[in-house]
This record gives structure tokens, sequence and C-alpha cells, in this order.
């Protein structure tokens, strides 16, 4: 066992104090010489075609200093990658979804912008709108897209080994159906940008970006710029969960705003704007069938899922596609057979959204394990052993597993909670058990064809040590565990390290925070940096002392040959030596981009999908059902996750509560309503998100299995902590009241109503 | 509009100003005083976010006119320390990991500090009953009523 000092120790968030005095400064807090305010005009209708925009009351108003519309733009359309590309900055023709931006304006306060917007005359053809994903495939439907037939803008089919085969071999075999709402991110810090343009046409932004690199790719792409004269910044920002990800409208609204002015704009989403046009989790429909032998061995599954895509595409085609990667890796299961549409609706657009597609897989797959366990009278745990995935095995749809803790996440939930106890006594009345089980990556993917993070690391002629990274912190805390790790190798207290992050102009590119990479791929970078940079540092040493390399140690900010701590040459010294005198100051960088994408792998369907390392977990609820009211009372949670090396225990078990409060939500409580295209519940007193009071204390299990390849053995952790969550909870409902939830969320007028027709059945 | 002069003391500072009677206390905190650390995350008096103390009470400040709180004394997040070493509820914050994107947190030390200076030994009911009205989706709250109790502890 490697001893670290630095490294799986529990130190607080480095900006911690900062954000305690209220002194972090976030997009919203900034404000500039002459700045301006910008607003977006947004379509009230769903789908409808733009006959006119007349915008010269608007501009004539007295303080607005610029109006846009798509004639300003360049009318390139964007996505997530080139191929997926639906979405234009500013809409010219024709609207899709209660939200699409038709104009923006900018102008010397608030009040006077929002005045303009209502200046502005658009003359609207309304046209039959298509809510629901199933009816958008038929003939005859409405089309979201002219050219996208039956509104299907991805069609994925994957088939491994064959299931007509395994469900001939099966003993046993289950069916069913699983809805899955909308969920928003709700990160606390809504949108927020500013942006400035010189008078060399150079682009300042200052934003809360979860991938500031991409997003400067994503800018210039859209809006016809040169990345060269592009700068993005981000203050400190305000949650993510998948929201910051990409490229939002407003955004590029900003940056042509300030070109057009000459002065700094900014715009600022209201709540109400954030529910209701930022993106979404995928609303999904899963038909699952699973068959296995009476032993428990599960010999073939398939899926058929609609995916709802709403009104463009984002990240969707990759949702979708890690749908399916989820669904396929989870168990060793030789016949599976995956069929995914992803399907155009005028609505509010999907996106990345923590977990990605996974906590949707998740439901559908592990309450149907739930339901194979019962149906083969059988542990629920052990039908999960008895299929779990091993270390370094090749799954049917060639994902190659390095490091796996699923079979320890299960033991260790299992005896955390008393489950056998529990299960094996008399049963208290309304209460009831459930567990679940997940895969993820722990290191994002270079499915994209990219997964790179890059970090330097530099000593002054001080000594002092200065790291540059791409990747942002956007409250999980890599900027912490990032820091512990360059200082272990430097044996240095890392809150003396300084930091300039996801600065593009100053950090090494990174693909930023999503995907659960920054712990594995940043962490990849910095290691290999801070190695680089002690290599050179031991060697400069070494050259001073006259001494062999391999004989020189390290400590408290000092190099001396070992046994001769007296004879220390300190950081300075040798800082100084270099700076000065040698004319070669010392810096190293690293980089990671990987894994090697293998020849197997399928772009469409993500088969042979290339992640650096996967994630297990288990999470395992008791639960009690008032029986009166539906209301689900969470008693306990237990959530084990496999972590790979906690770098810091605090943070990991921050992210874990963090994720199973989102995932507890989604499970009871969380949905955006619709109604005819509009959502009806865009703020936070109808869309209702867990409290302090609501949560219960949640039992974090953290089990290290070491990856190999991963920095000092670490895997990410941050999104796959929800992806397990809703499903045991709905597996604990059944137990405890015999209700099975099929359609999340299981709220407590579902489950009352439902426990009423259970009654008057019987 | 006519402006309406008010006097308010924020953080032990007097301050007599004119004001738009449409302001809220938020915008004026934010925009006319400068201390960001109050947040803004709905606009609503959903979130808590934005909460100060007024008078001895917790109040969302996007919710309170800045002329209403004309001759009250206020508390904002950069009000909370007041000599050297960060506030205790402040420093068990930090130590408890109760902080990971930080929007929340001025609201959340705010409400702590109302519910300390009114009850120095509360139960985990009351704790999880106080801490209610503020949002937040990085913590799952686990470790922000931790530090709620540490904090409690120590001022013993």
């Amino acid at each position: 066992m490697d001893t670290y000092s630095i490294i799986g120790k529990s130190i607080p968030h480095r900006d911690a104090i900062e954000k305690v005095k209220g002194a972090a400064v976030f997009t919203s807090d900034m404000k500039m010489s002459g700045m301006l305010y910008g607003k977006v005009l947004r379509s009230k209708l769903p789908h409808a075609r733009i006959l006119s925009i007349d915008v010269s009351k608007a501009e004539r108003l007295k303080g607005v200093r610029a109006v846009l519309t798509s004639k300003d733009t360049p009318m390139i359309r964007y996505s997530i990658s080139p191929t997926w590309a639906d979405k234009l900055i500013l809409v010219d023709k024709k609207i899709r979804y209660i939200g699409d931006e038709i104009a923006a304006v900018a102008a010397v306060d608030e009040e006077t912008a929002e005045e303009a917007l209502s200046l502005i005359k658009v003359e609207l053809e309304e046209i039959p709108s298509v809510y629901d994903p199933l009816q958008a495939m038929q003939p005859g439907a409405p089309l979201v897209h002219e050219a996208t037939a039956q509104n299907i803008s991805k069609t994925l089919e994957m088939e491994c080994g064959s299931v007509d085969d395994g469900f001939s071999m099966a003993d046993v075999i289950v069916e069913d159906t699983f809805e899955t709402q909308a969920q928003s991110h709700c990160s606390l810090e809504t949108h927020c940008c500013i942006a400035t343009c010189t008078a060399t046409d150079d682009v300042r932004l200052w934003v809360g970006s979860q991938a500031p690199h991409p997003l400067r790719q994503r800018l210039s792409g859209a809006l016809g710029i040169d990345p060269a004269k592009i700068h993005i910044s981000t203050p400190y920002i305000g949650g993510g969960f998948g929201s910051k990800i990409d490229l939002e409208p407003a955004q590029a609204i900003c940056v042509l705003l300030a070109k057009k002015t000459g002065k700094p704009v900014k715009i600022e989403h209201s709540r109400k704007e954030q529910f209701a046009t930022t993106r979404m989790r995928h609303p999904t429909i899963n038909t699952l069938k699973f068959g296995a032998k009476q032993n428990g061995t599960i010999v073939a599954k398939q899926a058929d899922v609609v995916m709802d895509n709403g009104a463009y595409n984002s990240h969707g085609p990759a949702v979708l596609a890690y749908h399916n990667v989820m669904f396929s890796t989870l168990y060793r299961v030789d016949n599976i057979k995956y069929t995914g549409r992803l399907v155009y609706t005028n609505k509010n657009w999907g996106g990345a959204c923590r977990g990605y597609g996974d906590p949707q897989t998740a439901f559908a797959q592990e309450v149907m394990m739930d339901m194979l366990a019962r149906e083969l009278n059988m542990d629920p745990v052990e039908l999960r052993l008895k299929n779990a995935n091993e270390p370094n095995e090749v799954t049917a749809n060639a994902v190659k597993i390095t490091s796996c803790g699923l079979k320890e996440t299960l033991i260790q939930a299992r005896d955390a909670s008393d489950w056998v106890k529990k299960r094996t006594q008399k049963k208290k009345k309304n209460r009831g058990m459930g567990v679940a089980s997940m895969i993820y990556t722990g290191g994002g993917s270079i499915g994209s064809g990219f997964n790179y993070s890059g970090a330097t690391m530099q000593m002054n002629a001080d000594g002092t040590l200065h790291m540059l990274m791409g990747a942002v912190d956007i409250g999980q805390g890599s900027n912490t565990i990032l820091s512990q790790m360059a200082a272990e190798v430097m044996k240095v207290e890392p809150g003396t390290i300084r930091l300039t992050t996801a600065d593009t102009d100053t950090t090494f590119p990174c693909m930023g925070t999503f995907g659960s990479r920054v712990t594995y791929c940043a962490g990849r970078a910095v290691v290999e940096a801070a190695e680089g940079l002690k290599q050179k540092l031991l060697e400069k040493a070494a050259d001073m002392l006259e001494a062999n390399l391999n004989d020189l140690e390290m400590d408290d900010r000092k190099v001396f040959v070992k046994g001769s701590p007296e004879k220390a040459l300190s950081y300075a010294e040798i800082g100084a030596a270099s700076f000065y005198k040698n004319k070669n100051p010392l810096v190293a960088h690293g980089y990671y981009n990987g894994p090697d994408v293998p020849p197997e792998f399928d772009p469409v369907t993500y088969k042979g999908y290339p992640s650096p390392a996967l994630v297990f977990a288990t999470h395992l609820a008791e639960v009690e059902v008032d029986p009166t009211s539906g209301k689900v009372e969470v008693l306990n949670f237990v959530a084990a996750h496999d972590v790979g090396k906690a770098i810091n225990p605090m943070l990991v078990e921050g992210q874990i509560e963090g994720g199973a409060a989102q995932g507890i939500g989604w499970a009871l409580m969380e949905g955006l309503q619709f109604e005819n295209g509009e959502i009806l519940n865009p703020n936070f007193h109808d869309y209702k998100m867990l409290t302090a009071k609501d949560i219960p204390k949640v039992k974090t299990l953290l089990i290290e299995t070491i990856d190999p390849n991963g920095p000092f053995g670490a895997k990410g952790v941050g999104e796959c902590a929800m992806v397990p969550t809703a499903p045991a909870i709905i597996n604990a409902i059944y137990d405890a009241v015999g209700v099975r939830v099929k359609d999340l969320p299981a709220t407590c007028e579902k489950i009352f109503m439902r426990l009423r027709e259970k009654e008057n059945a019987s | 509009m006519a402006k309406q002069r008010i006097h308010i003391t924020i953080n032990e500072e007097d301050h007599d100003l004119l004001v738009n009677p449409n302001i809220t206390l938020l915008d004026f905190i934010r925009y006319e005083l400068g201390l960001t650390g109050t947040k803004e995350g709905c606009d609503e008096g959903d979130c808590g976010a934005c909460t100060v103390i007024m008078d001895g009470k917790v109040v969302t400040s996007c919710l309170v006119l800045a002329v209403e709180a004309d001759g009250s004394r206020i508390t904002t997040i950069e009000g909370v320390q007041t000599g050297k070493d960060l506030h205790p509820i402040q420093q068990a914050f930090v130590d408890s990991g109760a902080v990971q994107c930080g929007f929340c947190t001025p609201g959340m030390v705010l409400t702590t500090k109302a519910l300390l200076d009114e009850n120095p030994d509360p139960s985990e009911a009351d704790i999880k009953h106080y801490l209610e009205g503020n949002l937040c989706r990085c913590t799952g709250y686990t470790k922000i009523v931790e530090a709620v109790h540490r904090v409690a502890l120590a001022l013993k």
C-alpha cells in the first residue's frame, strides 16, 4: 500500500474561505464601466413561421444601443458537433419551441432593455405542433425540422450476440415499459456572461462555463470569428450539473451585442429563463425485456428506447449513445439488443444533465432487475452479484473494464444497511428496502475524438510553485484535489501552490468539467506536469550538490542527499539558480488525451466505448410510505461507490451526498410540467427541489479499487452519484407497499392513487 | 419616480441615501452598496440565496423594498466576520466541507447565524426547519447540517 502525505486527506475546499466570506466573485457580481444590459426576445408560441420582424420602434427608444435579429448573425447552425448542427443563435424563418430566440437588445439598463423588447413587433403564423415523441414519429405529424423525416434525429441499433438465441435459453422472461421525466439542473447561479470587444475586434467573454475551451471553438464556429480573437475566462461558477457545457445562444448574442456597440454587455438569465430555455434532462420511454436462467444468470436483454429530444439536438445524439452504453455494459450478458430513437418535439431541448442518459437507463434497467429477482424468487443483491462485471473484462459490447468494484459496492452496501436481517425478520408495515447499481465513466471518453486536459507546473525564481490548468472548478472541488495531487509530487502544502485555471489565453486546453472526467484526465495531466517539474528540479539540485540524482530526497521545500538534510538546498535557491544563473526557468507540461480509440469503436452506437476507466456504485434505500397521503419518507440511504482512490474523502462524500439528493428529488418530486409546449413550473415554488428537511442522512461508503491508470488510482465520481438513486427508492417503495412505479416521479398523489387502485382491485 | 431618503445601518455602518422606491433591498445592497456577497438565485423569495438578517430576523432581501428597510439594522455576509478570524459559523462551514459552488453559502451562513442567535442549542429538527428556506443543489445538505451541529457544539 502506498503511503501518501496529502493524497487521501480530507482538507477543505481551497476556495471555501472566500466563499463563506461572500468575497468570491461570480460573473453576475461583475460590473464594468459603461456596461450595457442585454435581453433576449423569445417566442411565446411553440411552432410558428416568422413572417416579419420590425425593430424600428425598439431602436428609437432612448437608451437602446443595439438591436439584433438573425440578419445580424452569420446564420451558422451549431450543436455539439457539426454532424448534428441544427440551432441558430437567432432564428430566421421558424420557431420550434416556446423560448426560441427571435431578437435581442442592449440598453443602458435592464428596464430599458425590457421595454425595448416589448416594442419589437413580430408577425407569426402559428403551425401545428407536436409534443409527444411517439406521436411525433407517426406519419403526417408536424415536422419540427422539415428535413428530418418522422422527427427522428438519430436512430441507434445495436445487437451483440443474438437475443433470439438468448431468450430461447431463458427460464424466465420479464418485459415492461418505464418512463422518465424532464429534470432541470437547478444550479443556484443562473447563466450569466459579460462580453467586451476591443477596437481591434478582440472578443473577451467572462462566463460561468463548464467547458471554456470548447466554448471558444463553438463561439468561433457559430459566429464565424477567428478563435485567435476570442478569450474566455471563468469567474467563480455557481454550479452546473451539465447545464453550462453547451454554447448557450445568449452567450453568442452577448458577443454580437458587444461587437455592435463597442461596450461591455452583460446578459443574465432570470430563473424563469433558466428553467424554460436552458437544457433539461431528456425524458425517455424505455421498453425492456430480460431473460434469465433459473439460477439468475441473465442470458439476454433488450431495450427499445424513445428519447424526447425537444426542439434541438444539443447533446442529444451523444446522450442516446450513452444511454445505450450504460445499459449494455452493466452486468455480464452475452446477448444484448438495443434500439434507440431520438425524436424532435416542439418543447424545450434536452441536453447534458448529470449522468448523461445514465439515470434514465439505470431507472429502467434496475427496476427491471428488481422485477426479475422477484420472478426468480432471488435476493436482488444476489441477482446483481451473480451477473456483476469483473475487473479486466471485455463486455459483449466490446467495452474494456480496468478496475471494477461493483461486487464490493453491493456487498458493502448490503452489510452497512442490515439488508439481510431486515429482509428476513418480520417486516414493519409500510416499510421497505430497495437496491440498485450502476456503471458510468470515471474519466470521460474519447468517443468524440477528444478527451484532453492540459496542465503546466512552473517554479518561480523564489521557489514558489504555480500551476496553470484548463480544468474548471464549478464547485465540485477540482482545484483542491488537483492541488493535492501536485503537492504530493512536489512535497509541499497544497495551499501554497498558486493556481491559474480555466482561462483560454493562459492555460493549456481542457475539454471541460463533465463526464466525471476532471479527476482522471486533468489529474493525469497535473501529475505528469508535476513529475516533469520534479525531475527538472532534482536534475538541477543534483548538479548544484554534485550528487547522484537517485540519491536525492525532497522535503519541506528542500532537496538534499539522503541522510544529509543539513546540506539541503531550498526550492528558492534552486529556483533562483535556474532562473537567473542558468537562464533556464523550471517549467514542465502535462497532457492527457486518451485512451486510444479501439478499432471496434462505433461512433453511432458507441459499441467499443472508449472510456479510460469505468466506475460502479450501489445505492440502497429504506423507505416508509404513509398510505393515507402517499408520502414516501427515505429513512436510511447507503451509497457505496467504487472511486478508484479518494484523493480527498470529504470532497468525494460531498459529491455523493449531493448526487443522492438530486436523485431522490428526481425519484419523488422533480419534473418539468408541460402544457401545449409551455413549461408550467419555471420557478422554485412550483418545481420542487428537496430542502434540508427532506433529506435523509446519506451513508457513503468509498470503495478504493485503485485503478491501474488513474492518477494515484483515482477515478471520477461527480455524475454517477445520482445514477442509481431513483431505482433504489422505487424498488424500496414496491417492497414497502407493493406499488410498482414505472413512470417517474413517484409523487405522493401517484402513490396514493395506486394504493387505492390496488385496494379496489383486491 | 421621485427618490426617497432612507436611513439604514448595514454591517454597523450607517447609510443615509436617496433610493428609487421600487428598488429591492437585494438590488440596493448589491448594486448601490456593492456588497455582492448577497446573491440572487431566483428573485422570487424561493431559494434563500439573498438572505440577510434584518433587525434580528432572516429575510429574503429580494422580497423587501429598500424603502421598507428604512430605519433597520441589517447584517449581510460581509458583516458576519467581525474580528481577524472567521466567525465560528464560517469556520465550521469550511471545515465540514459544507461549501461547494458557494452560491447558496452566504444565505446559509446568515440563516445559521439567526438560528443560533435565537436558539444556541438546536436539535437536528430545529436546524432542518430553519434551513428549509435555503436551497442548495450541490451538497445534499448533509454537510451543511453537520456544520451547524459542529458550531453549536463549539459555541456551548
